[in-house]
């Protein structure tokens, strides 16, 4: 999806007819593929293992897809912009390892310890995104640097190996029967309501376009009068503060332990969601509603494998293939763009 | 880091520019080299830590003597640091956003098919090197051919291919590494031993220093800094389209470049299987991998993310410093503790490195 940015524009101008180019559909091509790959899955899935179409297969494959869905927003919108987030596995230990801690030690309801955990989660990707707008350095090379910092400082707070003794309070959004309402878990509920908002906020703010146009490219939306740094600085912000409830999300499995492998490859979990949705690691295009998709898909591949009695690891190998596969063929769908637009020059 | 000569020329006088006549004094010369000369920059860090921890040492603050076989010995672990790292050095020089995240991976595949031929199959130390260097180089091959033909973001091929090489090598043999009396044999080839001159006249230095890291080191210095090869390399790194007008075959250099960081892969992966004593799954992907530090230090030693800038002799101090680092902050804080102040000095280091090239870049200009 080209997105033509021209944030001084008044979105109500008469120039109606390039705005309807853009927005005419609500899903663009890559959205359409993935809804239907994953079908096809399921349907498959569902003929080959009958247990798979049901609540009880169903369930979980949600629950796990809320968490990387739910930074999937945050990390979609750092690469529309060109940057990317290598940090996000430690900081959802740090979250969840001071949540833990706090958890045991004093009682306290579920919205305190949201507070808090969006509070440390906003607080790291503060210092990401000063480091990035203001240090201008590539983010690749500070959210590598801040990842170490990041694990340091969970370790610090684990202090032992274990977190044990976790009291239920956040069952509300886990696994078990009160986390979910019509079936459906309500992570997964939080996740979704936070993607359409997301999506709504890309696609028909002035703010929401000036990230594609930064990713696009940097110094044409300084010099239209956008503010760079700031933007920048709030999109790290943005998937910190997400990183803070998703790290609730994987607090909230229903044991009473946590151990220190809480977060780790995370990343990469998240990363690869967001490309297999669409989003273009150069920068300037991509939707939160893809990685939402590319989340289910990836989680599909999982337990599909697992449901088939393949050995699980071997799923890894299929969400590589899917990753190139995803990239492929918006390779190919820009190319072919690229060559039409030559052609009617 | 900003430098105008040529990175395949040895250092000769800049160009006199306005901001060199203003700062003509030797305190702001020196400054002006720590800041835009990594390799300056590194030698006094290495300075500083050595120094620091010898005299830790010598007031009894640390757990055990900081002296120089200690440090010699402590070299076992940097021989993958520095090869993989000059991997990463390669792929990054070629540009376009080169990476290689899946080298953890692809050390873990090729480590598994070595521990098959040399254990499972029987077949001589050498073959088994050979057949492990080809896997290796075959994996990279396929990076290369989503990166410089296809035109994969690196980022992404390597991420993808990071999942699935790390896939195969677990369920290669099903989950379970590989050992056997041939493999822990091979230990006594890469670690400290006695020789007429080493542990006599010379430090303790492990064996593995002197058969797998110099010869790369040397190869790769040779590759990248005397040879056409490396010329073509930083040309497409430095700019695609010129260096296609020059005439470069753009695809091919890079598909290379992604091979090679395969076969110094494949190459590391005996040197873990021999210094485990067992070929292990999991290898190069356990915990944060074996790619992280990798780049890590291929940055730290000056090279820019961007392509086209880099140095052989930047990444080896980078990873000494590294090591040294680490090995100083085991003996203070032992066990645990250590393992997470080693954490916070890398995270703490890249992070005041990238900075630092930024300040340079203001302050002197350039085009890092």
């Amino acid at each position: 999806m080209t997105v033509i940015a021209d944030p001084g524009a008044d979105p109500t101008a008469p120039d109606v007819k390039a705005r309807g180019r853009v927005l005419a559909s609500p899903v663009t091509g890559q959205e359409l593929v993935l809804l239907g790959v994953i079908a096809v899955l399921w349907v498959l899935l569902g003929f080959f293992t009958p247990a798979f179409l049901t609540a009880g297969s169903l369930q979980p494959l949600l629950v796990e897809v809320a968490p990387v869905a739910l930074i999937g927003i945050g990390m979609t919108m750092v690469i529309i912009t060109g940057g990317i987030d290598i940090s996000v596995g430690g900081a959802i230990m740090v979250c969840a390892v001071t949540v833990a801690q706090t958890l045991v030690t004093y009682e306290m309801s579920i919205w305190v310890a949201l507070l808090i955990s969006v509070a440390i989660g906003a607080g790291l990707g503060l210092v990401n995104g000063f480091l990035i707008a203001y240090g201008r350095v590539p983010a690749i090379i500070i959210t590598f640097g801040t990842a170490n910092l990041f694990q340091w400082l969970g370790l610090q707070i684990f202090g032992s190996n274990t977190v044990n003794g976790i009291p239920s309070t956040l069952d509300v959004v886990g696994r078990g029967v009160n986390g979910r309402t019509l079936g459906i878990p309500h992570s997964f509920f939080i996740t979704v309501v936070l993607v359409a908002i997301a999506w709504w906020y890309l696609r028909h703010t002035v703010g929401g376009r000036h990230l594609y146009a930064i990713g696009g490219d940097p110094v044409a939306a300084r010099l239209a009068g956008v503010r760079v740094r700031r933007r920048t600085l709030l999109v790290y912000l943005v998937t910190g503060a997400l990183v803070g409830i998703g790290a609730l999300f994987y607090l909230a499995k229903g044991t009473s332990t946590l151990d220190q492998s809480i977060g780790s490859g995370r990343e990469l979990a998240v990363i690869a969601a967001v490309v297999i949705g669409g989003t273009s690691i150069m920068g300037g295009r991509g939707s939160v509603l893809g990685t939402l998709l590319g989340a289910l898909l990836v989680q599909t591949v999982t337990s599909g494998v697992t449901q088939l009695g393949w050995p699980s690891q071997l799923s890894d190998l299929f969400v590589g293939l899917a990753i190139i596969v995803a990239v492929g063929t918006d390779l190919l769908r820009q190319r072919a763009r690229t060559s039409a637009t030559r052609s009617q020059r | 880091m900003t430098t105008t000569e040529s990175p395949t020329t040895p250092p000769t006088k800049p160009p006199v520019t306005r901001a060199e006549q203003r700062s003509a004094s030797i305190g702001s010369g020196l400054l002006r080299a720590v800041l835009t000369q990594r390799v300056v920059l590194l030698v006094v860090l290495l300075v500083a830590v050595i120094g620091v921890n010898m005299l830790l040492s010598a007031n009894g603050y640390l757990t055990a003597d900081y002296d120089f076989d200690y440090m010699a010995s402590a070299l076992i672990d940097a021989v993958p640091l520095v090869m993989l790292a000059l991997a990463e050095l390669i792929v990054i020089i070629s540009g376009r956003g080169g990476i290689d995240l899946s080298i953890g991976a692809i050390v873990s595949l090729s480590g598994m098919v070595f521990g098959f031929a040399y254990q499972q199959w029987g077949w001589p130390f050498w073959a088994g090197l050979l057949l492990s260097a080809v896997t290796g180089t075959v994996l990279g091959l396929i990076n290369g051919f989503l990166v410089a033909k296809l035109g994969f973001p690196a980022l992404i091929a390597t991420l993808a291919t990071w999942y699935a090489y790390k896939s195969l090598a677990v369920v290669i043999n099903d989950q379970k590494p590989i050992s056997g009396k041939a493999i822990q044999g091979l230990f006594s080839s890469v670690d400290n031993k006695n020789l007429w001159l080493i542990g006599d006249w010379i430090p303790n230095i492990p064996l593995g220093v002197f058969t797998y890291m110099l010869p790369v080191v040397v190869g790769v210095w040779i590759l990248l800094a005397r040879g056409t090869y490396g010329r073509r390399l930083y040309g497409i790194g430095t700019n695609d389209t010129a260096a296609t007008f020059a005439g470069i075959d753009v695809a091919g250099t890079r598909l290379r470049a992604y091979a090679l960081s395969g076969l110094i892969a494949g190459v590391v992966a005996v040197y873990m299987v021999a210094e485990f004593s067992s070929a292990r799954p999991d290898t190069g992907t356990s915990g944060s991998g074996l790619a992280l530090p990798a780049i890590t230090i291929a940055v730290l030693g000056g090279v820019a993310i961007s392509g086209g800038i880099g140095r052989v002799a930047g990444v080896v101090l980078a990873a000494l410093l590294v090591t040294w680092l680490n090995l100083g902050i085991q003996l203070s804080f032992p066990g645990n503790e250590g393992i997470q102040y080693q954490l916070l000095a890398l995270g703490v280091l890249l992070v005041f490195a990238a900075l630092l090239n930024g300040v340079a870049t203001r302050r002197y200009g350039g085009s890092t």
